[in-house]
């Protein structure tokens, strides 16, 4: 649409015009607000960079789907499941090492989750490469419909408390937000809620199914998605009743920030910022909530084939994004605020994630899990000291 | 932009169970609006409004929170933070009303008695289905020394005075707790927000 140099003189006009508002850009073109529908249906308010940007994504991820495909046709359908297929790059008089086209093709495969999967494929991609499939091929074939049958008509504090959020779950979204999509929802959290009592329900819990329904697009998948999402994927007790885990993921995060982006750390710190103000949705919702579908989807790309490590460099690049804004605040609320505006328009993926794994650089496994084990110890001293005072309290 | 001199800043918490209408009052009182369609809160979520009262301006930090059980334990830091707590409960939810004591016990906890708690009987508007009389608000309010008023969100009942009888009780000017500079733009108001204040913070730079 436009050039630029025409983009530029436009900003130019509205500097002129709006004196008061001198940011960048994109904060000056703000003031042209539409909405539109997403990727995955949900109506979105941005300006016209969004707009474009929103564009430009949907072209990448056409031009995914046909890298996708191409894969297929040649290497065989599941060929991602099937490290030892040789690589076609290497040609057909190369196959001497099976080990080594393994390797290549788990570098291809990385690399090419890391760039996407194309939105089609995403249902079988998930299923098989987070693990659902062969936790769903442990149980006998009816077990989610046993399951529902089972506790049918059953009222827990975790039904009520799940009835309370399905309304509240991205309200005006063309099918969650239907008798239909509430009542699929409802099933999904509910059987879960049955099926490991010690998470029950946690609220947060309902954007990750919501999202994972709308992809895996039957009921069933998202189930397993959720099961594998929380029994392998995420670290032990995110979700269950004092979110101890979650409490030890904000904790190995605030590290993190220091090791890996030490002015913002210290300036946080100066202003009494703690990072859990903004990070405890991200990490609970597994960012659902505050980034376009989309780019959530390519974090969930990521998250399900390397693990939750994935969250903490999405975490860190979101601020590492903005860290000459941040390093010139004065208060909370407007960390806060740069953060939610910077997450709601985060419209290309390509954009965060190249920050995400590029620039923040390479995190073991290993040297996080050593961090949460430290924390956990920690975490553990402290959620008892608060239950120890609370108690004496009740008894006086 | 406009520096001004510090303004007070002062921090209020939203406590009290699930449902019962924490980002309602909260949405009300900064937009002036209702939506049935709010978003389920998640951990906790930050909002400021700068207030203009007679005899001075005060700067409000609101501090949404989570309503379920188990978030709790991610409260204690807001509320140790908190010069003001707000517990809200449901008229047309009794369960919600017990609950209040747990809340205000975890806020003594934390800050002892040296915080200010308002009581908040939130949804009088669902008169059919009133479970909780203003008499038993009061009264439990009083039990435990703490301020009480009912409202509706819903219908834009009583929210400013909620909000006036907060900012009454708050220190006076003289005990600044900001030491800090701040500018007088508000990010946080959306459009379709307080238009007319909105104006007034972007115009307003005195430097006194």
């Amino acid at each position: 649409m436009f050039g630029p140099q025409s983009k530029r003189d436009i900003a130019l006009e509205w500097q002129a015009q709006f004196p008061m508002l001198r940011q960048s850009i994109h904060a000056r073109r703000a003031n042209l607000v539409v909405k539109f529908q997403d990727l995955y249906g949900f109506t979105v308010e941005g300006n016209v960079d969004d707009v474009n940007v929103l564009n430009e994504v949907r072209e990448k991820v056409r031009q995914q789907g046909r890298v996708w495909w191409a894969l297929e046709a040649s290497k065989g359908a599941n060929w991602y499941l099937k490290p030892q297929v040789p690589s076609i790059s290497e040609g057909i008089g190369l196959k001497s090492s099976l080990k080594f086209s393994g390797f290549v093709n788990a570098i291809t495969l990385k690399k090419l989750i890391r760039k996407g999967i194309p939105p089609v494929l995403r249902p079988k991609v998930w299923f098989s490469l987070s693990g659902a499939a062969k936790k769903k091929s442990t149980v006998p074939e009816s077990y989610y419909n046993d399951l529902l049958k089972a506790v049918e008509g059953m009222d827990t504090p975790a039904t009520r408390q799940i009835d309370h959020d399905l309304p509240r779950t991205f309200p005006g979204h063309p099918w969650l937000d239907t008798v239909e999509g509430h009542a699929a929802l409802r099933r999904v959290l509910v059987a879960y809620s049955f099926r490991d009592s010690d998470v029950g329900y946690c609220q947060g819990l309902n954007y990750v199914a919501a999202l994972l329904l709308l992809v895996m697009k039957t009921e069933e998948d998202a189930f397993w998605m959720l099961a594998v999402l929380l029994e392998n994927v995420l670290v032990n007790d995110c979700y269950t009743n004092n979110l101890s885990g979650c409490h030890v993921e904000q904790r190995v995060f605030k590290d993190l920030l220091a090791k890996k982006c030490p002015r913002i750390a210290s300036h946080l710190e100066a202003l009494g910022f703690n990072v859990s103000l903004v990070a405890t949705e991200w990490f609970l919702c597994l960012f659902s909530k505050s980034l376009p579908s989309e780019t959530t989807l390519r974090v969930w790309d990521v998250l399900f084939y390397e693990g939750a490590k994935v969250l903490f460099h999405v975490a860190l690049a979101i601020f590492k994004m903005n860290e000459n804004e941040l390093l010139l605040t004065h208060q909370v609320g407007d960390i806060i605020s740069i953060l939610q505006r910077t997450t709601h328009h985060l419209f290309d993926p390509d954009e965060l994630l190249t920050v995400a794994f590029d620039e923040i650089g390479f995190m073991t496994t290993n040297t996080i899990s050593k961090q949460r084990k430290k924390q956990e110890t920690e975490v553990m001293k402290e959620l008892d000291l608060r239950l120890r005072r609370l108690n004496s309290l009740n008894e006086k | 932009m406009a520096k001004v001199s510090p303004l007070a800043k002062y921090k209020l918490v939203f406590l009290g169970d699930q449902s019962v209408g924490k980002t309602s009052i909260i949405t009300r009182f900064m937009y002036d609006k209702f939506d049935t369609t709010y978003q389920a809160t998640i951990g906790i979520d930050f909002l400021s409004k700068t207030m203009y009262l007679e005899d001075r301006t005060v700067r409000l930090q609101l501090w949404d929170t989570a309503g379920q059980e188990r978030f709790r334990s991610l409260i204690p830091s807001y509320i140790r933070d908190s010069s003001v707590a707000v517990i809200a409960y449901d008229v047309a939810n009794r369960q919600s009303f017990l609950n209040t004591s747990k809340w205000v016990e975890e806020v003594r906890t934390e800050r002892g008695s040296d915080v200010i708690i308002v009581l908040v009987g939130n949804k009088t508007d669902l008169v059919d289905k009133r479970q909780v009389s203003i008499e038993e608000g009061d009264n439990k309010a009083r039990e435990f020394g703490i301020m009480f008023i009912e409202t509706s969100a819903k219908a834009g009942f009583n929210i400013k005075p909620l909000f006036r009888k907060i900012a009454a009780a708050l220190p006076g000017m003289e005990t600044l707790s900001s030491t800090k500079q701040e500018d007088m733009v508000d990010v946080n108001l959306k459009s379709g927000g307080n238009s007319s204040q909105n104006t007034e913070q972007q115009g307003g730079g005195c430097a006194c």
